[in-house]
């Protein structure tokens, strides 16, 4: 409902765009009709949902394709490309941030923590501008755009990592920080445990709490797509698809974007509620495993 | 421990520069290219390709390409027989014959005949259709009475056999051919329209020069040659439209070669005027189109005629054309392009910042607070930023408003803005097409008359020159109509702008067109 009395709120029409630049009133109030927008915002509302209801989320204004099959659609290239971007962010921001935690103070420090506020500084679209015409047009290694495979996706992937890498490391580095002053740490160094083991075992474990919420709040955007990198990159995503959908002031698209996108933040935020499960014992309800 | 980071850091780059060079070979030797096809970009996805649906030049690009109409423009923006092979004018200019070419075939093979000419027209009036686009048709006799639902079929509609059909006007009606050779006019066949459906708009199937292979939204879209083309077929395989929003990434993707043509964005303009590798590969057209700054005619402070000059005077439009616009236009004296305009018109009065600041503090609007209505287009925000100092000199203090482009269209339409900033561009070469849906007073807001300006005197010589039978006839009453126009300046007239476009060296027989349905794709070679 919130959302739905917000699309109305946005200023705009979309029969002026779909109607062209030259109409007649007739025309306007004919087109207004058609897409139901003469109706009052609550006979909207009540229409919208029984449609819902019945798992339809009603057609664009402006294609008349079913907003479902757009979304279902473009959403594996969205989640294609949100996984390339973990992919390359998660390892890189755990290790580097591990690092840094590790060397605190020293030269990796400094560097891995400048490069994270670089990193998060600069805006996706100078970085991804900047990526293309590294990779593409002075390297001519990889295409500059296009939805399709591996090759593809690399770069959209790669600017999107960027903030999520220094988000990660920066998150890993403090948590960690955090966890080698825990007397559990000493304990075990007192007890000759492998310096490498510690790391591993007791260190990072105890210290990943923290990054998987971040992992999950990033992967939980990413899914609803990247509007500016999957612009720049001509990526055919539910991000592009939504921003068209708010400039048109195509509602079903908005609503349906939105609608899905909140469903997968909530299913996200559900996963790493069941990750914690496995990482930290401490949110386990008690007696749960009699 | 380092080490064994610096290990692993090492082997993550070398991963990625593996990937990279697999990815290598795939990337560079295809390129992206489909050989014998052209490769063109698209700012953004075409909505529709149902010719009684589009309403953008995007849509229309690509309709011209698959569909025909009667009749169709030639390079000198002449009239010439497309489907039709000849047409006869007769009743004073309120009945057409058209006589239709034998052998003309849809994609699906069947035969293009008058019966069809008959069911796109009446679909598009169709009062049950959602064609926004009616008002290209509605001069047709009956037509009216067929939108309202008061007549089974449009009587000005006639099949005479299946090679030849009439059609009568309500009135004369001068720029009727140049109508028909708009996007709404097309010819599509019944049984596609109904097999498909709604889902017409993304199977078009038309009797044009290519047919649609495949569209992959917001990727690309792909035509090819059609073979059983009733005229001389194309000379390229087909062609390939790449939807890339982002202007650099289209430059990158061109100078790769990924695109053959690309329109050069403004801020690459003078960097490929200045390369001696791709300067003679620009081309250029005139365009059909008019920039301008609109007053709201209709209430204070622009409804006074003295302060709309004074705001014309104030600014220095030369100036910006050639600085910031870089030269890349004409200067505008009236709304009729220049390619259009077959009369004299009166100079209303250059650049004078003094005489504009007396008129100001005359009629008592000095330091007057005006609200000014832009989109956040970068391009806009500059020129209104330029426009502003210009009028503060004046004695006007202008106060930018953005809006994102749906609220601006639906402010300036309702006449929310004191001042505006849009252009307006040909559906079909006629001045009429300049000053009926700008300045006749039926035409308020979303019609086209933005800067709701109305005088009867004008709004009869237009019609006056819609009603005449020869075009010098015509262009009579639109020069005087104009020239009243310039003289009470409801707009500031700014400039028509010339449209560049950059092509490889390969590509030959490029044109670009005032008209984006001009372009058949039929001369292009690679």
């Amino acid at each position: 409902m919130i959302t739905f009395a917000l699309t109305k709120a946005l200023p705009g029409d979309p029969v002026y765009t779909l109607v062209g630049e030259r109409s007649s009133p007739e025309i306007i109030e004919k087109v207004r009709k058609e897409i139901g927008a003469d109706k009052g915002t609550v006979r909207q509302y009540i229409g919208y949902v029984s449609l819902l209801i019945k798992g339809d989320m009603g057609r664009s204004y402006y294609t008349n394709r079913k907003v479902f099959d757009d979304i279902k659609s473009k959403f594996p290239n969205t989640l294609a490309l949100a996984a390339g971007a973990m992919a390359i962010a998660v390892p890189s921001g755990i290790l580097l941030g591990l690092l840094s935690a590790l060397k605190k103070g020293g030269i990796s420090d400094r560097v891995i923590s400048t490069v994270s506020i670089l990193f998060l500084s600069v805006p996706v679209f100078w970085s991804g501008l900047m990526i293309m015409l590294f990779f593409s047009l002075r390297l001519k290694i990889l295409p500059p755009s296009g939805t399709g495979g591996l090759q593809y996706m690399l770069l959209p992937s790669l600017t999107l990592a960027l903030p999520a890498f220094a988000t990660i490391a920066r998150v890993t580095r403090v948590s960690v920080l955090d966890v080698v002053t825990m007397p559990f740490i000493r304990t075990a160094r007192a007890k000759g445990i492998k310096e490498s083991s510690i790391n591993a075992l007791h260190i990072m474990k105890n210290a990943l709490i923290p990054v998987v919420t971040v992992i999950g709040l990033d992967f939980g955007s990413y899914l609803n797509g990247a509007v500016l990198t999957e612009t720049i990159f001509g990526w055919d995503g539910v991000g592009r698809f939504t921003m068209e959908g708010i400039v048109k002031r195509d509602y079903p698209v908005i609503m349906g974007c939105i609608i899905v996108g909140t469903m997968l933040f909530v299913m996200i935020n559900l996963l790493v509620d069941v990750i914690y499960h496995y990482v930290d014992p401490r949110v386990r309800i008690h007696g749960a495993k009699r | 421990m380092q080490n064994i980071f610096s290990k692993i850091c090492k082997r993550i780059l070398s991963v990625f520069c593996l990937l990279c060079l697999f990815l290598y070979f795939p990337a560079c030797s295809s390129r992206n290219r489909t050989d014998g096809f052209i490769h063109y970009r698209l700012n953004y996805n075409p909505t529709t390709l149902d010719p009684a649906l589009i309403v953008d030049v995007t849509g229309g690009v690509i309709s011209a390409k698959l569909f025909n109409g009667l009749v169709r423009l030639d390079e000198s923006l002449n009239v010439i027989p497309d489907l039709a092979e000849k047409w006869k004018i007769s009743d004073e200019g309120t009945a057409y014959i058209f006589f239709l070419r034998h052998g003309a075939r849809f994609a699906n093979e069947r035969e293009v005949t008058a019966y069809d000419v008959k069911y796109s027209f009446e679909r598009i009036l169709d009062p049950h259709g959602k064609s926004p686009n009616s008002w290209v048709l509605d001069k047709i006799l009956g037509a009216k009475e067929y939108m309202s639902g008061k007549a089974s079929d449009v009587e000005g509609i006639e099949v005479k056999d299946r090679y030849t059909i009439k059609i009568r006007l309500a009135n004369a009606f001068s720029p009727f051919l140049n109508l028909l050779t708009m996007t709404a006019a097309y010819i599509v066949p019944e049984e596609e329209v109904k097999k498909w459906g709604a889902d017409f708009a993304t199977h078009p199937v038309g009797s044009g020069p290519f047919t649609l292979r495949k569209w992959e939204h917001n990727n690309q879209l792909v035509l090819e040659r059609n073979e059983g083309y009733f005229n001389s077929r194309a000379r390229i395989g087909g062609i390939i439209y790449r939807v890339i929003p982002e202007d650099l990434t289209a430059v990158t993707e061109f100078e790769l070669g990924n695109l053959d043509v690309i329109a050069i964005p403004a801020y690459e303009y003078a960097r490929y005027r200045r390369s001696p590798k791709w300067r003679d590969l620009i081309s250029s057209v005139k365009g059909l189109n008019t920039y301008y700054l609109g007053f709201n005619c209709s209430r204070p402070p622009f409804n006074n005629i003295n302060l709309r000059k004074a705001v014309s005077y104030s600014i220095d439009r030369r100036k910006i054309l050639e600085t910031f616009y870089e030269g890349r236009g004409r200067l505008s004296e009236g709304p009729v392009p220049d390619l259009l305009r077959k009369w004299n018109l009166c100079a209303t009065g250059d650049y004078d910042p003094a005489r504009a600041r007396k008129v100001v503090e005359r009629e008592g609007a000095l330091n007057r607070v005006v609200d000014f209505y832009i989109t956040p287009d970068q391009e806009m925000v500059d020129i209104a930023e330029i426009i502003q100092s210009f009028l503060k000199k004046a004695g006007l203090d202008v106060r930018i408003k953005q809006f994102e482009w749906s609220a601006y269209k639906a402010a300036i339409n309702r006449g929310d803005a004191d001042l505006f900033w849009i252009s307006w561009w040909a559906d079909y070469p006629d001045p009429e097409n300049f000053l009926f849906p700008l300045f006749h007073s039926a035409n308020h807001g979303a019609s086209g008359n933005r800067a709701r300006y109305t005088n009867k005197e004008v709004d009869r010589l237009i019609e006056a020159g819609q009603g005449s039978i020869s075009p010098s006839e015509g262009n009579r009453y639109y020069g005087i109509a104009e020239n009243i126009i310039a003289e009470e300046s409801p707009w500031v007239f700014f400039w028509h702008k010339t449209d560049f476009t950059l092509r490889q060296p390969y590509v030959k027989n490029y044109r670009i067109y005032p008209i984006y349905s001009m372009d058949k794709g039929l001369e292009v070679s690679l």
